[in-house]
């Protein structure tokens, strides 16, 4: 194990200051946005945030910002070029000596699932190829949150968009599965990645600990609740979130050096249905009529994952 | 002509309110129009929509700048200057507020120039739907029965038509809402008057700008907590101190941050910011933030 002494083991351990101001227009009960609030509290407050177009857009709203550091709002293709520019021009400084070590700012992707893994992921692909040194912070709420809940490479099957309704013809809603992004940036093997819950705020402190003090790309996947989208009352944001773990849908995990570490293998894992059955966009699974066939592939699916590790 | 404007919150059902009111002045023999206005707004944001009525076609397009009918779903929105629910307002304009408050006091503070009429429609929405947040169906009966225009049927018709997902039981106590509404409301006599056009002064001159000055340049930091959110708020969260065991859970999972640690050790709430997602009284171990009305919270306070 290459993990170092925890940081944090109880709440009162977080980092007292808060890293953004309230105030921002995003949705009441937002994951996302609780996870990222997590996540600058334990960075502080140089951060330099290359934001791709999506619901974060929505965290800076001219003249406002919620930022103790700097922002930089890109198309939701570009985050990953911005950061390449920010962090070059920030090196340069550094080399001429203009930028003391102590002022120099962690660069930090910000970008939703469709950035991530459909319109991005080519520009994030050719960085990782070069070794960028960045901090990749996707909130993933598993579709086009902002545009009001199309299909993205990240829907998980069985889930209702908008542009994968349920219809006689395609009782499941989306058809396809989930693209693997925790995958697909392991397969080129960069020095840092973890998925993150916003329930788990210890958990996800001390993986932000940990990856600030290396170099190059670091990848967080953090599942973010969407009342919106998901359909279920803010309220409930973050109990989805729990759920999410417990049921061993979203597996909190590390990749580094080469290893992927589970965080939280749970011991016993509770039914799928309990994660999707309060969510609308899975409301088709059992109401007018229970599908049990799709439930039981997407339980499948997990024990599958599972088996690997237990 | 009649132009309308509905104003009100992201998840209020505002959009659905102009398309009922839309749907039933067709149904009744008009020609009616009916649109939202949004661009990144959401749940619990300000949003506007519109619903134009008239014999003739009607060839007018764009926001309504100054209606004959406003109606305000939420009456915390009045004080609220990027909204501006009353903005286009004038001696022949109704307005018609949510509100359980006299409304010569809401007339007072904020220097309307008629007398606005207002109408709890939030706890009936409370009596028939058990939402009282849901106010789609109640605003547009509210509108339908002040334009005079429309009869009871052919509203109740396109409540249907809008609302054609529901399940019978829902469509039904939306029903029985709209009828409670549109009796307890009476007509108002509207006065024919030409539109403006949306901007009524002239078309600004656009001028080349250093970029500096151009560029949506934020210079400060943190300045977000300059715009309030708290009255985004429907519930309110209340920590009962007798029961807190000051373990901050609250403070770890607000996502606003809006849960501040005391002097003393105790969590405390920032009230013009907390947006009442009520995250943390679903997950406090020890039931110990009450979820209030905000509502009722505003009356006791007076």
């Amino acid at each position: 194990m290459t993990t170092t002494a925890e940081h944090h083991k109880k709440i009162k351990d977080l980092h007292p200051q808060e890293g953004m101001a309230p105030g921002s227009p995003l949705c009441a009960g937002c994951g996302g946005l609780e996870g990222i609030r997590l996540a600058l509290k334990e960075l502080g407050d140089n951060v330099l945030v290359c934001n791709a177009a999506g619901c974060f857009t929505l965290l800076s709203v001219y003249p406002f910002t919620p930022f103790k550091g700097s922002w930089l709002y890109t198309t939701m293709a570009a985050p990953v070029p911005a950061a390449q520019g920010v962090r070059d021009a920030l090196d340069i400084r550094r080399s001429h000596n203009r930028l003391a070590n102590e002022d120099d700012f962690q660069v930090m992707v910000v970008a939703g699932d469709g950035s991530s893994a459909d319109m991005g992921l080519s520009p994030t692909s050719a960085a990782i190829h070069r070794g960028l040194d960045f901090i990749y912070f996707c909130y993933d709420n598993e579709a086009y949150g902002n545009t009001g809940f199309q299909l993205s490479g990240t829907s998980p099957f069985g889930s209702a968009t908008q542009t994968t309704p349920v219809t006689g013809e395609h009782p499941a809603g989306s058809e396809i599965r989930k693209k693997d992004l925790f995958e697909i940036w392991k397969a080129q093997n960069p020095p840092y990645i973890a998925t993150v819950s916003p329930r788990e705020p210890i958990d996800l402190s001390n993986k932000f600990a940990r990856a600030k003090t290396m170099k190059g790309p670091r990848l967080f996947i953090c599942l973010s609740p969407c009342p919106t989208g998901w359909g279920v009352d803010p309220k409930d944001s973050l109990l989805v979130a729990k759920l999410a773990v417990d049921t061993g849908i979203f597996p909190l995990k590390e990749y580094v050096d080469g290893q992927v570490i589970h965080n939280r293998i749970p011991r016993k894992r509770i039914p799928v249905e309990k994660y999707l059955e309060p969510q609308k966009r899975f409301h088709h699974l059992f109401v007018p009529k229970r599908q049990d066939d799709i439930i039981a592939k997407i339980q499948a699916g997990v024990d599958r994952y599972w088996e690997r590790y237990e | 002509m009649l132009r309308v404007r509905f104003h009100g919150r992201g998840g209020q059902g505002i959009k659905t309110a102009s398309q009922v009111l839309g749907t039933a002045a067709f149904l009744s023999g008009f020609q009616a129009q009916d649109f939202p206005l949004y661009g990144a707004e959401r749940r619990g944001a300000p949003i506007v929509a519109f619903t134009r009525i008239d014999k003739e076609p009607i060839l007018e397009r764009g926001p309504v700048a100054f209606p004959d009918l406003i109606l305000v779903g939420d009456e915390t929105l009045l004080e609220d200057s990027q909204a501006a629910p009353a903005c286009g307002a004038d001696a022949l304009t109704t307005l018609l507020v949510n509100s359980t408050k006299a409304p010569n006091s809401l007339k007072d503070k904020l220097n309307l120039l008629t007398m606005p009429v207002t109408c709890g429609l939030t706890k009936l929405c409370l009596k028939h739907l058990n939402a009282g947040m849901i106010l789609s169906t109640a605003l547009a009966a509210a509108a339908a029965r002040l334009t005079g225009l429309i009869p009871l049927n052919h509203l109740l018709e396109a409540v249907e038509i809008e609302l054609a997902e529901f399940s019978p039981e829902q469509l039904q106590k939306n029903l029985d809402l709209v009828r409670e509404v549109f009796e307890l409301l009476n007509p108002v006599v509207f006065q024919e008057r030409e539109e403006a056009g949306l901007f009524p002064s002239k078309l600004m001159a656009l001028e080349q700008q250093e970029v500096r000055d151009a560029a949506p340049l934020i210079t400060a930091t943190g300045n977000m907590n300059l715009r309030k959110t708290g009255n985004w708020r429907i519930h309110r969260p209340e920590i009962d101190y007798e029961e807190c065991n000051h373990c901050m859970i609250c403070y770890a999972r607000c996502p606003e941050g809006v849960i501040k640690e005391d002097a003393e050790g105790k969590p405390e709430i920032d009230y013009d910011h907390c947006k009442g997602c009520m995250i943390c009284a679903q997950e406090c171990p020890k039931h110990a933030i009450k979820t209030l009305w905000e509502m009722d919270y505003e009356h006791q306070s007076q």
